[in-house]
């Protein structure tokens, strides 16, 4: 019996590091990183401060929970588990005072992930967090128990407090959300390297190398979807032309489309063909 | 290679129509912009040389209205004036005229004051470079009022006039935006595919050839278009290169054409604004497009802007 309590409170103390680590580290790059006006003043606790300690609060809290982490997975000592209950004990009492103060704003737990308005789930997994914490406390187990105890059962407690955890966990739907609606391609920055790699390794590449006069494209450009390259090279005829390759930007096996064009063009240049200042 | 060939590789490549598609036919009569450097004005005609040296005569309509840094009559331009003129019937009937007109925008570096002026120096991105603006005093009001943060590190936009090689600022050409030039908020998520058109604020800036038609375009990749500052928009727009064929439509006028994309946007980009010529316009500045342009799409270069859809031509 006394092996199975162990093991449950070995499941909650890597969960609660897991915890402590990954919003710290999240708070620390929100923090870091110079986001949008007054991308702090949505999120978290500081709100609740003046707006020029906004940021070093987010640091010190995200401080804080690393070294809770570190104190929790490394000593067996009875302060960073009684301060990991204070934390997560105040965590609730704050959410649950930002949910009544300012219902529009994110928890911030997990910096910027955590956007989303606080609602009981936020407030839930605080509890569940301190109710764990007070576990540990009580069953004074460490990163050793984890590296000796490893069991089947430890496994089947761990899966089974990450579940609770995601489901009190509004950031997951967030995640999936960004998931799926990922930018179209249209509007995500390609780098041409790649691009270029995959037109080397096309059949419409080797079909054509030897129409090439140069190894180098001489000019390459994004539009849209694709980019294309173009190479100074000979017509079939022998005639001097350029080599256009369009790679698709997207998917794994992209699309390469080519296209002989004779070097002299039809002779028209682009003002005389758009009519824009015809009227001139 | 120049960029001009781009659009015809492009084409010819993805087995597109290699002549870009004529924007919708205009039952609207046709305008015309027409530059260049008042040589003679009378009330009813004005002689002038435009860019390319030649010498053009316009009738000026009974109607018609001029702005040198107010609003004034055409008669009143002053001779050797650089002018910008809204033109009917293939270019033959003035009825707009502006004088010495420009734009400055950019990013506020420094501030001082020239006894009661306000002196601003800018850094407009990398095509204009370091550019100086004076705000008489008498216009400092009106600036500052749609300035709140004349600062270093924030933006300015305003529409004045140059004159023996002093840009003075009269008009406020936006509400400048509330966040810094380097803090532009991001794009909204997009949600599924792209839309073929894209509706925002065009606006309009000197840094064109004198007399060009084009456009500048935010979303450029930095290695293609030599632009360290391409690239960033607030709303949710596609890449394009230089050299590629824009559709711009004037969504007030119902005027519509297609323009080469000729310089990036660096600065268009930065601005989330709107515009509110006729109603509101969705946030952020899509394009920024030469005088000529601005005025043939019908727009007023003393407005600022105008409510726009842009798409690949």
């Amino acid at each position: 019996m006394t092996v199975e309590v162990a093991t449950l409170a070995t499941a909650a103390l890597v969960l609660l590091v897991l915890l402590l680590l990954l919003g710290g580290v999240a708070k620390f790059a929100t923090a870091g990183t110079d986001a949008a006006p007054g991308g702090l003043s949505r999120l978290g606790p500081g709100v609740l401060v003046p707006e020029r300690w906004r940021k070093p609060a987010m640091i010190f809290c995200a401080m804080v929970e690393v070294v809770l982490a570190a104190g929790l997975l490394f000593t067996r000592h009875p302060v960073p588990r009684w301060a990991t209950i204070a934390f997560f004990s105040v965590a609730t009492y704050v959410l649950w005072e930002l949910r009544r103060r300012r219902p529009d704003v994110g928890c911030g737990c997990f910096g910027e992930a955590s956007g989303s308005p606080v609602g009981l789930r936020s407030i839930g997994r605080a509890v569940a967090l301190a109710g764990m914490a007070v576990f540990v406390t009580l069953v004074p187990v460490s990163g050793a128990d984890l590296l000796s105890g490893f069991s089947s059962g430890l496994v089947i407690a761990l899966g089974a407090g990450l579940a609770l955890i995601a489901f009190l966990s509004p950031e997951t739907e967030e995640a999936i959300s960004r998931v799926r609606y990922r930018a179209p391609c249209e509007q995500r920055p390609a780098p041409a390297p790649k691009a270029l790699s995959r037109l080397r390794s096309s059949v419409e590449w080797r079909s054509h190398q030897n129409l090439l006069v140069s190894g180098e494209p001489s000019d390459t450009w994004r539009e849209l979807c694709w980019r294309f390259f173009v190479y100074p090279g000979r017509s079939t005829a022998g005639t001097e032309a350029d080599v256009v390759f369009a790679v698709y930007l997207s998917g794994r096996r992209a699309a390469v489309r080519v296209a002989v064009v004779d070097a002299e063009g039809s002779g028209r240049t682009l003002r005389e063909s758009i009519g824009v200042s015809a009227a001139r | 290679m120049g960029v001009e060939r781009r659009s015809t590789l492009a084409s010819a490549a993805l087995g597109r129509s290699a002549v870009p598609p004529q924007a919708a036919v205009e039952e609207r009569p046709v305008l015309s912009g027409v530059t260049g450097e008042i040589l003679d004005i009378s009330p009813h005609l004005v002689i002038l040389e435009n860019p390319d040296g030649v010498e053009e005569r316009l009738v000026i309509a009974p109607w018609a209205t001029a702005w040198h840094g107010q609003p004034a009559v055409p008669a009143d331009l002053p001779i050797g004036a650089h002018v910008t003129i809204r033109a009917r019937q293939s270019g033959r009937v003035a009825e707009r005229l502006w004088g010495d007109i420009t734009r400055v925008t950019g990013v506020i570096t420094s501030l001082g004051t020239d006894r009661r002026d306000l002196t601003i120096e800018l850094h407009c991105g990398p095509h204009r470079g370091k550019r100086t603006v004076v705000i008489p005093y008498g216009a400092s009001g009106r600036i500052r009022v749609r300035h709140p943060q004349l600062e270093p590190g924030y933006l300015f936009d305003a529409i004045g006039t140059r004159m023996a090689g002093v840009t003075f600022a009269h008009l406020p050409a936006t509400s400048q935006p509330a966040y810094r030039a380097t803090a532009v908020p991001p794009p909204p998520p997009a949600y599924g595919g792209v839309q073929s058109r894209i509706s925002g604020a065009a606006s309009w800036s000197d840094a064109f050839d004198d007399g060009e038609a084009g456009a500048a375009y935010p979303m450029l990749e930095r290695a293609d278009s030599g632009c360290e500052d391409a690239g960033v928009s607030c709303t949710g727009l596609p890449y394009l290169a230089l050299g590629s064929m824009l559709y711009v439509g004037n969504v007030c006028e119902g005027r519509a054409s297609v323009l080469p994309i000729v310089a990036c946007g660096c600065m268009a980009g930065r601005f989330c604004d709107r515009c509110v010529q006729c109603g509101t316009s969705p946030r952020g500045r899509i394009v920024e497009l030469s005088p000529v342009s601005f005025v043939e799409l019908g727009g007023d270069l003393t407005k600022g802007c105008f409510n726009a859809r842009v798409g690949l031509g």
